[in-house]
């Protein structure tokens, strides 16, 4: 017991910077197995500027069409080395299975002449258990 | 009373050893999986100047300069930029442009100037830089005003 406490202290010190700092957006794979029409992800979008930015969640098909998902919250703002969660709930549409890629995007200097989206995208398959 | 401090701590220090000499060893397993994992990072924006002959607008003329992007990655990821859709060009400017984003990356991954997607299966940083070039045919030419373009640099 003593053994599993040290263990589950020292992963959680040692992952927790990994998961609070040194991503943009985690996970980036992902196999969901569901039993409903649709299917949910969670995802945790990482500031790594040492300022505030706008960020935004988009979900598209393989195809980069925009997939008609509930993401909450889809739009906020991001405290610098900070990260939140995000949920993302796709529906199958009625098919068996289905791969959508998840975006953050974020235009950390807008108002310029030649602005950069950076857009961190994880591809997440869905398959429907019946 | 030094005499028998001095007894104390030899046979603290002999119970010590007696000790460790009795203690057993357990391994003590830790595991942990990377999943792929990609930061970009903007640094600068870039800046598109117009060539003398007015018929290119680009981060690659005299003067102008290219976005800067540090990436981060464990590998297994893809880099890529998105045609551009979006562009605010001034009212004077009615005649059609070809614009055509395109990065190269220096560092852990050497990148050669491209504008199509490249697989990165190794890990480590770059420094990316993103170009974008307007060009007009004919007589068409670039007109006095702001031109503002967005380039989306996607890692998946």
């Amino acid at each position: 017991m003593k053994h599993a406490r040290i263990l589950a202290t020292a992963l959680a010190v040692g992952l927790a910077p990994i998961a609070a700092k040194a991503q943009s957006m985690s996970p980036m794979r992902g196999e969901i197995n569901s039993f409903t029409d649709v299917f949910a992800v969670r995802v945790f979008p990482a500031n790594p500027y040492d300022r505030k930015i706008r960020v935004e969640i988009h979900v598209y098909d393989q195809d980069f069409q925009p997939v008609d998902a509930r993401v909450s919250p889809n739009v906020f703002q991001l405290a610098s080395q900070a990260s939140r969660s995000v949920l993302v709930v796709v529906p199958f549409d009625g098919a068996a299975e289905r791969k959508v890629r998840i975006c953050t995007e974020s235009i950390p200097f807008p108002n310029q002449q030649t602005q950069i989206r950076a857009q961190i995208c994880g591809k997440f398959f869905g398959r429907r258990k019946s | 009373m030094s005499l028998v401090r001095a007894a104390c701590a030899a046979a603290l220090l002999v119970a010590g050893i007696d000790e460790a000499a009795l203690a057993t060893t357990q391994n003590v397993i830790f595991n942990g999986t990377i999943a792929p994992t990609c930061t970009l990072v903007v640094a600068t924006n870039g800046t598109m100047t117009a060539s003398p002959d007015l018929q290119s607008l680009s981060s690659h003329n005299g003067g102008g300069s290219a976005g800067t992007v540090t990436l981060t990655t464990t590998g297994g990821v893809s880099l890529s930029v998105d045609p551009v859709t979006t562009m605010t060009v001034p009212s004077a400017d009615s005649t059609s442009t070809t614009w055509t984003p395109t990065y190269s990356a220096a560092g852990a991954h050497a990148i050669g100037e491209t504008g199509s997607a490249t697989s990165i299966t190794t890990p480590g940083a770059d420094l990316v830089s993103v170009h974008l070039a307007g060009t007009k045919g004919g007589s068409n030419r670039f007109a006095n005003g702001n031109y503002q373009a967005t380039v989306t640099l996607r890692c998946e």
